[in-house]
């Protein structure tokens, strides 16, 4: 926290959600506020929120008005399936529910939920000095850890999980990836994704193929902060159907 | 499940030929690890009775329950994870989450957050919310599945009468169920009524229990939804 207020960081609380799509997967996102359904005050609506879609590169692509007429109310905003990932927020006064993202092949979906957190502002001065140390570190492959999560990823003859991570600053995020596979290999990586951006990391690329589904090692490290979803693919891989998954 | 205030019980649901991989530790960070003193899982068929247990080793990252359960005949076993974690992880609450893939199809695996039930204890980790009372809403428009919500009673001694309810529009259809200690069902939730689309799904019971909102494909009945429901207090 001191660290922070030194550098002059702002924290802006910030739902957000992942979202993937591919050609015959559809993306598309369940709001309603029946959490808030006995909680005073929030019985009544309408309910308004604005949707606000970042791609990989973090641009903004899309801008979702919605209004929810009471909290058992539903609306579906579809992203399409034109292939592509990131992340949306969703800024609303008045909507204290979970909000879940769904992925469809058609006949059937997956869902899983968005997270309630926030998303880091750097003011100019700091994310000058960050952009020009993190640069530098790159060039020996590392980046500054001021952020790192560890994650188990999973590897199957049929099925795998990749990671959609997300920069959830306006600063560009280094972010060393370390895989450990089972018998110990470790592949390292240094990705560079844009402010608002997101990378989906293809964990095929980093390991072997199984024989057996089993459990790698992920570490990652950034010099903002990020979050990530579990993206997982069965045996088509990101051609076929596909689910997300929140980690804490 | 003991009353000591570092125990922590979980819950799941298993069923044949899934991989299914249940982490044990949430992060791989040295402090975790010495965190867990013991690890106790047990199986237990629709009726409650106890049909495997195991004391695993603590100091594993992944226990492949897949693999434990692969000769059990049951449709569907309720499996408890009974943890014993050092005074210092609280009050953050360990967190589980397994994978979960139907061997050998097409679908895409699932990775999902394991209850964290406590046996029916007040809950003194962490979540000092009501997570007795809870729900689920679905996509307004109709695919080819099939819904379910499980339930399983992780207490040692206390019978539990739950509600669930389904939402078609302004319609409601509730269901009473009886489970005595540890038995477990997947109650069935139609997809609609007379035409209106089930629009959510809402549990209630006296204490604290597994609950899972569960999809399946129409066709194979491979789990496409596999998730926990969301208390109303926040």
């Amino acid at each position: 926290m001191l660290a922070r207020a030194l550098l002059g960081v702002r924290r802006e609380r910030t739902y957000y959600l992942p979202w993937i799509t591919r050609r015959g997967v559809d993306c598309t996102l369940l709001l309603s506020n029946v959490e808030a359904r006995f909680k005073e005050g929030f019985t009544r609506g309408p309910f308004l929120a604005t949707v606000t879609q970042y791609n990989a590169r973090g641009k903004t692509v899309g801008r979702y008005e919605v209004s929810l007429h009471d909290p058992t109310d539903t609306v579906e905003v579809s992203l399409g399936d034109t292939p592509g990932h990131g992340f949306a927020t969703v800024a609303s006064e008045r909507i204290n529910s979970d909000l879940y993202v769904t992925l469809s092949d058609g006949t059937s979906y997956t869902a899983t939920h968005g997270r309630h957190e926030f998303v880091e502002q750097y003011p100019p001065w700091t994310a000058a000095v960050l952009a020009t140390s993190t640069a530098l570190l790159a060039l020996v492959g590392r980046t500054l850890p001021a952020f790192a999560r560890d994650q188990y990823v999973y590897v199957g003859p049929d099925s795998r999980s990749h990671v959609l991570l997300m920069n959830l600053s306006n600063v560009t995020n280094r972010i060393r990836v370390v895989l450990t596979a089972a018998d110990g290999a470790a592949r390292r990586a240094l990705l560079r994704v844009p402010p608002r951006g997101a990378h989906l990391l293809d964990v095929g690329r980093l390991t072997d193929p199984a024989s057996v589904t089993t459990a790698c090692r992920l570490r990652l490290e950034g010099n903002a902060w990020f979050n990530l979803y579990l993206v997982g693919a069965g045996a088509r891989d990101l051609d076929g159907p596909l689910s997300l998954m929140h980690v804490k | 499940m003991s009353s000591k205030p570092s125990g922590l019980l979980s819950a799941t649901f298993a069923e044949p030929a899934y991989d299914h991989l249940v982490e044990l530790v949430h992060q791989r960070d040295a402090a975790a690890h010495r965190r867990l003193a013991s690890l106790r899982m047990t199986a237990h068929d629709a009726d409650g009775r106890e049909v495997l247990a195991l004391d695993v080793d603590p100091a594993r990252e992944i226990f492949d329950l897949g693999a434990a359960l692969s000769e059990r005949p049951e449709e569907r076993l309720m499996v408890l994870f009974d943890a014993r974690y050092d005074e210092r992880v609280f009050p953050y609450r360990p967190h589980q989450y397994a994978y979960l893939h139907p061997r050998g199809a097409t679908d895409a695996p699932l990775y999902y957050a394991v209850n964290a039930t406590l046996g029916g204890v007040p809950d003194r980790i962490g979540a000092t919310n009501i997570n007795n009372v809870e729900t689920y809403v679905f996509r307004p428009r109709a695919f080819a599945e099939r819904y379910s919500v499980m339930l399983g009673n992780v207490s040692r001694f206390a019978a539990a009468q739950a509600q669930l309810i389904a939402y078609y529009g302004t319609e409601r259809v509730g269901h009473q169920i009886e489970l005595p200690p540890k038995a477990h069902v997947e109650a069935m939730v139609a997809a609609d009524l007379e035409g209106i689309r089930l629009s959510r799904v809402e549990t209630k019971a006296p204490f604290r229990l597994a609950t899972y909102v569960v999809g399946r494909r129409a066709e194979s009945g491979h789990l496409v939804l596999f998730d926990h429901l969301f208390t109303y207090v926040k």
